[in-house]
């Protein structure tokens, strides 16, 4: 369970990212953070991992005051948590399974990670988060060969290897087209279905997000004006959110 | 044209037909390239240059060459074995200097250590490090280690150390900073995230900045003889001093095949890395 108590966050250039942010997030719910770019989706994902930290309020995740703890605690705190970004952040330069793999390297001894070293164990898990998205026959390929589609696919494959209660997922289909969007969406669909993980993501298209997310968190210069399941949002509920109203080409997929 | 060099000095003004004035930028160009030459003639000044000395004793640098291009073939097997001692000082020195430069350098990079105040310490000690010369090390070490080899491996092992960290910490600053994140985000610490996000992004590079550094050091493992550290300039100084030009030639023609034997080389790896 994440719980978000009048959590604020002000960078050290003073802009507020986040003002008196209340929320809760149960175990294995599905939610779409939407809202313009600057609104403060970035900063609340980001904080619930510490990768940004706040500046005011509690927040506790999983019985855990995220603003309490810090290095090694710290670390081992991320392990529970899954991240995929927008730019995908995979090593290039190395083959699939290694970038599956490295999200096991951080409860691994130095010397392991140095040389390279994962037990049969590791790999199979590892071989079975990539056949879960979808894409085991790419396993030994360089990372840099895939599209973006794939890499998103291997970005949360390495997510998964890492065996996590909650996956944050920064802008995941902004850089894929639509098709691919959608396909990457339906993932994550089938994976909080299937395992429970709670899913949370930011998102720019409205509609992948009323489609795929079961609850939406309208964030607008770093309040909430809307928290609710998808099927109560309407246009008027869109229009505050994003300061105006939303056309239909600004929409990534039409309405069928 | 004397409206032309008055533009090199002074911004001009155009008036358009409809009455508009534009003034074009103020260029230092011109002030800058005669500043250079006052000071070209006041450094010939201060370093006591004179084109008579040139002529006078120039002449002599021909007569050495001379003696040099009777090359004393026979003298070579003597040759072989100081070569090896500074080829093998240079690859040594090279290859111990680049592994201590990995982790300084990634100590060193801002994006991956936000430390700022340590960074500039460490690389402020760095670049004072690099500013000795690589000669002075050798001077040095051949007192503390006496004369031979192992002193000049060592100069060229802290001179490869504090240049390879130096281009290294350049080049992962330029890197994509994602893939780290992505480390972090998974609970890696720091130097888990850096070898697996950060090291596959360097390595074409640090291995060619290795074969750079290399191709520096055998050249300058040359000379380090001269102040006792062994290898090739050891005997290149004690047959200058003989006078035994025919023997300085032969030791020249070794030294410029390995140069460029190893260069060509390098160039041909470093191409196949990318």
């Amino acid at each position: 369970m994440i719980e978000f108590n009048n959590v604020s966050k002000v960078y050290s250039n003073g802009c507020k990212a986040l003002s008196n942010v209340s929320l809760t997030i149960e175990q294995g719910e599905f939610v779409a953070i939407i809202g313009l770019s600057g609104a403060g989706k970035s900063t609340l994902l980001r904080s619930i991992n510490k990768m940004h930290s706040i500046s005011d309020g509690i927040l506790n995740v999983n019985g855990v005051e995220v603003s309490k703890i810090k290095g090694k605690e710290l670390r081992k705190f991320r392990r529970n948590i899954g991240m995929v970004f927008q730019s995908f952040n995979l090593v290039r330069r190395t083959s699939v399974i290694n970038n599956v793999l490295s999200s096991k390297a951080a409860d691994k001894n130095v010397l392991e990670v140095l040389f390279g070293y994962y037990s049969k164990e590791e790999k199979i898990s590892a071989l079975e988060a990539l056949d879960k998205v979808g894409i085991l026959e790419k396993a030994y390929i360089r990372a840099d060969q895939l599209s973006g589609g794939q890499m998103q696919r291997v970005a949360l494959a390495r997510t998964l290897a890492q065996n996590p209660k909650i996956i944050l997922a920064d802008e995941p289909v902004a850089s894929l087209d639509p098709i691919m969007a959608s396909s990457v969406m339906e993932d994550f669909t089938k994976i909080n279905k299937e395992t429970n993980i709670t899913v949370i993501i930011n998102i720019h298209h409205v509609d992948l997000a009323l489609k795929y997310a079961d609850r939406i968190i309208g964030i607008r210069a770093g309040e909430i004006v809307f928290d609710g399941p998808s099927a109560n949002i309407t246009d008027d509920i869109l229009t505050e959110i994003y300061g105006r109203e939303i056309n239909d080409d600004e929409r990534m997929i039409k309405n069928d | 044209m004397i409206n032309y060099l008055k533009s090199l000095f002074v911004p001009e003004t155009f008036t358009l037909s409809n009455g508009k004035v534009v003034k074009s930028k103020f260029n230092w160009t011109i002030y800058i390239v005669i500043a250079l030459f006052f000071l070209i003639i006041l450094a010939g000044k201060f370093t006591g240059f004179s084109f008579e000395t040139l002529v006078d004793k120039g002449a002599n640098f021909f007569d050495i060459l001379v003696k040099m291009v009777k090359v004393d073939f026979a003298y070579f097997p003597k040759i072989v074995g100081p070569m090896i001692d500074t080829l093998t000082m240079s690859l040594l020195g090279t290859v111990i200097g680049a592994v201590f430069a990995l982790p300084a350098a990634f100590i060193c990079s801002a994006n991956l250590n936000k430390n700022r105040i340590f960074i500039r310490i460490v690389k402020t000690l760095i670049s004072i490090i690099r500013t000795v010369p690589v000669l002075v090390y050798a001077l040095i070490l051949t007192y503390i280690f006496g004369i031979g080899t192992f002193a000049g491996f060592l100069s060229l092992t802290i001179f490869t150390f504090s240049i390879c960290t130096k281009m290294l910490y350049e080049q992962i600053e330029t890197l994509d900073n994602g893939p780290f994140e992505a480390m972090e985000s998974t609970g890696s610490d720091k130097v888990k995230a850096t070898w697996i996000a950060i090291f596959p992004q360097l390595r074409s590079h640090y291995f060619s900045t290795m074969l750079y550094n290399f191709e520096m050091n055998v050249r300058s493992a040359a000379i380090l003889g001269y102040v006792g550290a062994g290898g090739i300039g050891l005997i290149l100084n004690e047959n200058i001093g003989w006078r035994k030009y025919g023997r300085v030639g032969m030791i020249l023609i070794v030294l410029i095949v390995t140069v460029i034997a190893i260069e060509s080389l390098s160039r041909f790896i470093r191409k196949r890395l990318g």
